[in-house]
């Protein structure tokens, strides 16, 4: 960061040219002045813009709702019993106290300690020094098998539970989501048809969900349904606005949930400053007495349906304190049937704990160990040790779904910090965790079993000290297997048995130069990652980018990789950060992934035979946004790209005949 | 209308606007561009914009429109600064070291995904507040926050895999 620093100041800007913009403003006032006519659009779309942004920036904050009883708009569903590691709350008093005595030891003489992340940097010489315990369980027991998207499309982490994307389909309708618009498109003819469009008020930045004739768009602060029962005249119909950021939502059939985070509210702190006789303990003596005096209102978040009264989500009573030291902040998970917003479910939680896996049947949160890692996580994060504002364990909280709602099931705390959701996963009542190193651990990571006994969730079995100085930089779960790609600057990938949850055994590494971001099974055979390493540049030498891998997995304990494709040096491969830029075909055994390089995007197509990759690159976009692009694939082995301005199919047709390529 | 408050704001702002439209993406004689255009557009409205939290909104939000809207057409004659003539521009530095400047810039920030970039060049290097920077984006303030911590930590991935692979880190 601090490069970027310096080249801030390092940019040469000039004297501003303050006559040269007056005289240009003053001869585009005189222009405007002319026939009211031709200008009065422009007079009076300004005028809208500066007023909009005059009242909207009073918006953050405000003190909403004071009290705690939520209006007729929400809830409806039944309210989850909380016990042990969570209580609930009894009375709005009693959890705003929850909330002010937290606060109190949060804040410091700046406001709320550890504003900015704390990003370790890396140093000194890599030293592995692997304990590797090779286990004598028979490896055809811990298999690789093969992920697809979900049937909406979407490449998912979890098979049966839908993901929010910008295009979804139903394999004959394809709904793109982009700048406030939903487009309908046929996609059953021979050429991609674009069917409808329907605006939608409200901020570009949104993905959908698609159950039955409904889509559902979700926001970073809202939500809004759309009746598509006629692609051709899609409905808007029930939107709600929310005070909080959604970071999540999941889907299962047609029930909907979204995780929704309330962060430390934003206070008017007073800072230490030595000319006006504010010390230290003053100026923490004031903050504290501000988080004394908060509402309710700032701590949890609120709703409003079709821009009506704004209601508290939760009632107070019904919000969960954690019993044990958790992150401050709130956590609410609203439920609901995509036909029927407004009839809401919601569970919530004192503490923030927005790392959201979930399997078939249960919603699982972690709380994040460092300050500023979101519920998103962060798939190649590369602190050495995850920083901790807490105190180096996760806490995780097993919601069981239950409709549209939820139940809670329990909680368990583990040392060690979940970096993602990609670092849990749930089979057959047995949470498998990865974890990574915090201040309170072991140089190493690990794998840790855990299974719930009553309302608690206690580790079963462990595997510890995996690669000591190394970060996980992508996981991937079987039923009875794990594997696991840690990185320094060689890429050791793990394969993990599973089978025994009690007795979590390492079968094999592979030792190669880059890491890969992002793994994907294509069977049990194979598998396919795709990363970052040394590719080779001009002049002989070599450099760096993103680079796709091949690795036979039949034998677990000793993985091979088969074959590997470079891309371009400083190229990226868009999976590593979005696993939604990428599609398996298997029946022409075929994958599709976005590379990017700069603002230029090609879509690499894959082909795989006899334990050969080959590679070719189709262009999909340029100049705008290249984390945009998506490849949904249909039955019949088809592709649809789908990018900014548009949607077509992508012929993956193999090449015939002598080196038949396609054109670009 | 006061054109010595306008004309002082402008100096003050300029140097903050260019070095923010770079990080945003462009060129050093399009920024130059891009912050002149925005503060003719702020003149036009100055009446309107009074309280200084707004202020600080509304231009940078016009910056990152500006900018957005020159890299999806070619920068249109009818933007007010083109109507200077090449020669006129004062070049009061090395051609040579902005391009070197601007590029590695570009090449740090190639990374992040738009909005993560925006919100980073915003809240973290112009230093608006976590109200100024929503209301720039026309995002919620939770989500400045999220996104903010998103792109730095993408950021110091890129950084620290430049200082182990020996890529140039600049």
């Amino acid at each position: 960061m601090t490069d970027l620093e310096r080249l801030w100041d390092d940019v040469p800007v000039g004297p501003a040219p303050t006559d040269r913009i007056l005289r240009a403003a003053r001869r585009e006032q005189r222009a405007w002045r002319r026939p009211l006519l031709r200008s009065s659009g422009t007079v009076l779309a300004l005028g809208a813009l500066a007023a909009a942004f005059v009242a909207g920036t009073s918006v953050t904050g405000g003190p909403g709702g004071r009290g705690g009883t939520p209006g007729a708009g929400g809830g409806g569903g039944d309210v989850a019993e909380f016990s042990g590691a969570l209580v609930a709350a009894g009375s709005c008093e009693a959890l705003l106290e929850h909330y002010v005595a937290a606060g109190q030891e949060l804040v410091g003489p700046w406001g709320w300690e550890q504003q900015w992340p704390v990003m370790a940097r890396a140093g000194g010489a890599a030293l592995r020094d692997l304990t590797l315990q090779r286990g004598g369980f028979a490896a055809d027991q811990a298999k690789v098998t093969r992920a697809t998207s979900s049937d909406t499309g979407t490449n998912v982490q979890e098979a049966g539970v839908d993901e929010p994307d910008l295009v979804k389909t139903d394999g004959e309708v394809l709904y793109r989501y982009a700048d406030g618009r939903l487009t309908s498109y046929d996609v059953t003819g021979p050429e991609v048809e674009r069917i409808g469009s329907v605006a939608l008020a409200g901020t570009a930045d949104a993905e959908i969900l698609l159950a039955g004739d409904t889509v559902v768009v979700v926001g970073d602060d809202r939500v809004q349904t759309v009746d598509v029962s006629d692609p051709a005249a899609m409905e808007p119909r029930t939107r709600v606005d929310l005070t909080s950021p959604v970071v999540t939502a999941r889907q299962h059939g047609d029930d909907l949930r979204l995780v929704i985070s309330t962060g430390l509210p934003e206070l008017d702190f007073v800072q230490p400053n030595r000319r006006r006789g504010v010390t230290t303990a003053e100026a923490q003596r004031r903050n504290r007495a501000l988080v004394a005096d908060t509402t309710i209102a700032d701590w949890l978040p609120r709703a409003s349906v079709d821009r009506g009264p704004e209601e508290q989500l939760s009632d107070c009573a019904d919000v969960a304190i954690p019993s044990t030291t958790a992150p401050l902040g709130t956590t609410t998970v609203l439920g609901f049937g995509a036909d029927d917003v407004a009839a809401w479910d919601v569970t919530a939680i004192a503490a923030d704990a927005s790392t959201t896996y979930s399997s078939t049947d249960h919603l699982y949160l972690a709380t994040s160990s460092g300050w500023g890692w979101d519920g998103w996580g962060c798939a190649t994060c590369t602190s050495r040790v995850v920083p901790t504002a807490g105190d180096g364990t996760t806490q995780v909280f097993d919601l069981e779904l239950d409709g549209t709602g939820t139940r809670y099931a329990g909680a368990g705390r583990v040392d060690g910090a979940v970096r993602d959701r990609w670092a849990m996963d749930e089979v057959d009542g047995v949470l498998r965790l990865a974890l990574s190193p915090t201040s309170e651990t072991g140089r190493g990571n690990a794998v840790v079993t855990l299974r719930r006994d009553g309302d608690e969730l206690l580790e079963v079995g462990r595997l510890d000290d995996i690669a000591p100085g190394e970060d996980i930089t992508a996981v991937r779960w079987f039923d009875d297997l794990a594997v696991l790609v840690t990185f320094r600057q060689v890429d050791p990938l793990h394969t993990i048995d599973l089978s025994e949850p009690a007795t979590p055994a390492m079968l094999g590494e592979l030792k190669i130069p880059g890491f890969s971001s992002y793994l994907h099974p294509l069977g049990e055979r194979r598998l396919l990652g795709v990363g970052e390493g040394p590719v080779p540049a001009r002049g002989g030498r070599t450099s760096w980018g993103a680079q796709a891998g091949l690795f036979d997995v039949t034998d677990l304990t000793d993985v091979r990789r088969l074959d590997t494709v470079d891309y371009a040096p400083g190229s990226r491969a868009g999976v590593a950060s979005d696993p939604r830029q990428l599609a398996w075909l298997p029946g022409i055994r075929t994958v599709v992934t976005v590379v990017a390089h700069g603002r230029t995007g090609h879509v690499s197509v894959l082909r795989l035979a006899d334990g050969r990759m080959s590679n070719e690159l189709v262009l999909a976009e340029r100049g705008s946004d290249v984390d945009a692009v998506r490849l949904v694939p249909l039955a019949g082995d088809r592709v649809v790209l789908v990018t900014e301005d548009d949607a077509s199919y992508l012929d993956v047709r193999p090449p015939s005949g002598p080196r038949d390529r396609a054109t670009d | 209308m006061d054109e010595t408050e306008f004309a002082a704001y402008a100096d003050e702002a300029w140097p903050t606007l260019v070095r923010a439209a770079v990080f945003l993406g462009c060129t050093l004689p399009d920024a130059e561009d891009a912050a002149q255009a925005t503060l003719v557009k702020c003149f036009r409205s100055w009446t309107k914009v009074t309280g200084a939290d707004n202020r600080e909104a509304y231009v940078y939000r016009m910056l990152v429109n500006t900018v957005r809207d020159s890299h999806r057409r070619p920068w249109r004659r009818e933007r007010s600064s083109a109507d200077v003539p090449e020669h006129d521009r004062q070049r009061s530095h090395d051609p040579h070291v902005a391009v070197e400047v601007t590029d590695a810039v570009h090449r740090a920030l190639s990374g992040l995904s738009k909005v993560n970039r925006d919100v980073v060049v915003l809240r973290y290097f112009v230093q608006l507040t976590e109200a100024q920077t929503a209301a720039a984006l026309d995002v919620a303030p939770g989500t400045v926050k999220s996104r903010l911590s998103r792109a730095l930590a993408q950021l110091a991935t890129d950084h620290h895999l430049a200082d182990l692979t020996g890529r140039t880190s600049s």
